[in-house]
């Protein structure tokens, strides 16, 4: 208990603000933070020493997604890489391991399209996309003692509910499925506070067989069945590392 | 007199530029039919395609409260989503709540759904229309709704000026004329010798359920060579009320691209062409600078319902190839050989080229039409009639469109007795079939597809062939070739997932 408060009043003596605009503005080096002039010391109250015992944490996360089916991602919505916006909760075991739940969402307008010899003839037919997925990832974190940057990789199971809508839809026209996938992710997490963290996220995720399958879908043209694709986020953690 | 000067002056410019014959010899006046009530159809625009961005009115939602639901609850449902309810609608029985900039219409409708005093709340949804095109003929035109038509016009309502539609053909009945011609003795394909009718005016006007203000563009008539393209005998003027009859206009029947342009190119002959003793009649070589004519000049879409069986027939194919070549994408009919077994020589390099059709022929029933050739150069079928398909025939079996009153136009098909000058300034409707009738409904549907935003004619005949509805045995056969037409699905072409 004593080292761990100790701990506390050594190592967080900066405040969430100034911490978040100096690893916003240094990327990966959590050592600028140390170098910070010295505050008089806060008491705080005790808590559980870091790394032990099951923490609940809640994150929120923003990033971008590249879309494996770029082609077919390009030639509807004009772009394979999109904004994807997310969060969810993870639980801590001990030091090492994490188990979290998010959920995340992307959506992109664009027109639906005739794919040629390649060649991508818009029809201005005005048409949206809705690409949900959930994750349950279980990771291994490196954590250190008294290291306040903490690398973890993991991998998991996910869900992506695909939802696409267009104009002149009539009954089964339009899609509402849900695909199930695998995914890999590595990071690190950077400690900002007591209770706030900041972490970067990449993502691989495959979602095989969820496009390509009709006719009508610019992925059967290009012959793309994956829906998954790479994410690269930030994320924002509520609770003790 | 000024129209006619500016006809004929017209006329000149165009012969300097393409050589043809001077026409003042055979035109020598207007002619105007009778008044004929068409409507407002000349006044319509061309409407482009529909391309709306919403599938509903943002900004506000549908609420039904339930019965007993005081004021105060009604306000407070109100306030927890932002909005404020707009003063009470007549003929309802639900309100409709205006909602703060940017909250998104269907999420408050779930969020008021879910409550237990809102019966039901929904976005405004906007309703589009159904097209049915209200010709009174409509209802006879089996072969529209037989390949889902009116739900390809929601998509694509009848394509606009923007694209040129060529018919290579008989000529067309795209304009009022009185033409002097001498009738000498000629002979009937039976053999009986017709006798001479000496020097005759003869009537012609625009076909009213196909004419508008600038519909025609580039006439040219290659048997007369000359730029008077007109219908000596009703085949072009049918082909092309297919391809573009006026259409939701009150009058007749529909067409399937009836905003387009339609090019007028005369390159086959008819009887009164050869009583006429027109200077040339319909050979490949003819016909191939028909094909060269309607590129050179702006056609986007070449309908060709005419062939022959024989020899092959190498101009026509690099005609062709050349119109392709330069973005015109081209229909040709399939041939009506079936019982002879012979090849639609015009037909059998379609396969070859990407960009050309070669189109087979369905009845009513949407089963091979019993006249319609097969083989390995038909790639899609369309409607073309079959008066075969019922016992005893039914003339409403064929594909109706107005063309020339045929009892004024072959009088020279009964006894000589009855043979006298023709008149072309009277139209009727008629049930026509053959592959003659399938190859414009493909022209038509070039038209939309192009005006929706494929351009290419290699694409055009992709897109065709993809999502054709498959016919007869699964996968291309001969008959039915990559199977019927699909206008709405291609139209709606490709989304990501479907």
């Amino acid at each position: 208990m004593r080292r761990g408060n100790r701990n506390g009043r050594t190592q967080r003596r900066i405040t969430t603000r100034t911490a978040l605009c100096i690893l916003l503005a240094s990327w990966g080096s959590s050592a600028a933070a140390q170098t910070q002039p010295a505050r008089p010391p806060v008491r705080r109250p005790v808590a559980a020493p870091p790394g032990t015992g099951v923490r609940v944490r809640a994150f929120g996360e923003a990033g971008i997604r590249r879309f494996a089916a770029a082609q077919t991602f390009d030639a509807v919505l004009g772009s394979s890489i999109g904004p994807l916006f997310g969060g969810g909760v993870d639980v801590l075991w001990g030091r090492h391991l994490s188990v979290e739940l998010g959920i995340s969402r992307y959506r992109g307008s664009g027109e639906r399209v005739f794919v040629s010899g390649g060649e991508v003839f818009p029809l201005g037919i005005p048409a949206s996309v809705t690409v949900m997925p959930i994750a349950a990832t279980v990771s291994y974190r490196f954590a250190q003692p008294g290291s306040q940057t903490i690398p973890f990789i993991g991998g998991g199971i996910n869900w992506h509910r695909l939802t696409e809508t267009s104009d002149f839809a009539e009954t089964g026209d339009d899609v509402s499925s849900t695909f199930t996938g695998f995914h890999l992710q590595g990071g690190a997490e950077w400690r900002l506070t007591r209770h706030v963290g900041i972490a970067g996220v990449g993502r691989w995720s495959t979602v095989p067989d969820a496009l390509g399958t009709e006719p009508s879908s610019a992925a059967t043209a290009f012959g793309e069945h994956n829906l998954g694709g790479f994410d690269a986020t930030v994320r924002i953690v509520i609770g003790r590392r | 007199m000024a129209l006619l000067a500016c006809v004929v002056g017209i006329l000149g410019i165009t012969a300097v530029a393409q050589s043809p014959r001077e026409v003042a010899g055979r035109l020598i006046g207007d002619y105007l039919l009778p008044p004929i009530d068409r409507g407002l159809r000349d006044v319509d625009p061309p409407r482009p395609p529909r391309r709306s961005a919403s599938r509903y009115l943002p900004g506000s939602v549908v609420v039904k409260f339930r019965s007993g639901t005081s004021a105060g609850v009604r306000r407070s449902l109100t306030t927890m989503v932002r909005g404020d309810m707009v003063a009470p609608l007549s003929n309802a029985d639900f309100d409709v709540m205006r909602l703060q900039t940017g909250d998104d219409a269907e999420s408050v409708a779930r969020r008021l759904s879910a409550q237990p005093d809102v019966e039901y709340a929904q976005a405004r949804y906007l309703a589009r229309p159904l097209f049915t095109p209200n010709d009174p003929l409509y209802r006879l035109q089996w072969n529209f709704p037989a390949i889902d038509m009116e739900r390809a016009w929601d998509v694509n309502p009848g394509a606009t000026a923007a694209i040129t539609v060529a018919i290579l053909d008989s000529g067309v009945a795209y304009r009022s004329a009185v033409l002097r011609q001498t009738a000498g003795p000629w002979r009937r394909e039976d053999g009986v010798l017709m006798p001479a009718l000496g020097t005759i005016d003869i009537p012609f006007a625009a076909a009213p359920d196909l004419a508008g203000p600038d519909r025609f563009v580039s006439p040219r008539d290659f048997i007369w060579d000359d730029v008077l393209p007109l219908d000596f005998d009703g085949h072009g003027t049918h082909v092309a009320g297919t391809v573009g009859q006026l259409t939701n206009n009150s009058l007749g029947g529909a067409g399937m691209a009836f905003n387009v342009k339609i090019m007028p190119v005369k390159v086959v002959d008819s009887e009164w062409d050869e009583a006429f003793n027109s200077p040339y009649v319909g050979t490949d070589d003819l016909i191939a600078r028909g094909i060269r004519y309607a590129t050179d000049n702006g056609a986007k879409v070449i309908n060709m319902s005419i062939g022959r069986s024989g020899p092959p027939a190498p101009v026509i194919e690099a005609a062709i190839r050349y119109a392709v070549s330069r973005g015109a994408f081209v229909a040709q009919a399939g041939g009506n050989q079936f019982g002879s077994g012979e090849t639609e020589r015009y037909a059998e390099f379609a396969p070859a080229i990407d960009g050309m059709v070669a189109v087979g022929a369905v009845g009513p029933t949407r089963q091979h039409a019993s006249y319609s050739s097969v083989g390995p150069f038909i790639e899609l079928v369309a409607p073309g009639g079959d008066f075969a398909v019922r016992s005893p025939a039914d003339a409403r079996d064929g594909v109706l469109q107005q063309t020339l009153d045929l009892d004024l136009v072959e009088t020279w098909a009964g006894s000589v007795a009855q043979y006298r000058a023709p008149r072309f300034d009277s139209f009727a409707y008629y049930y026509f079939t053959g592959t003659s009738m399938a190859a414009p409904h493909v022209s038509g549907f070039a038209a939309l597809l192009m005006q929706q935003g494929i351009t290419s004619p290699a694409a055009i005949e992709a897109i065709m062939k993809q999502f054709a509805t498959d016919l007869g045995p699964p996968g291309r056969d001969d008959q039915y070739g990559y199977g019927l037409i699909n206008p709405r699905a291609s139209l709606r072409g490709m989304g990501l997932a479907k």
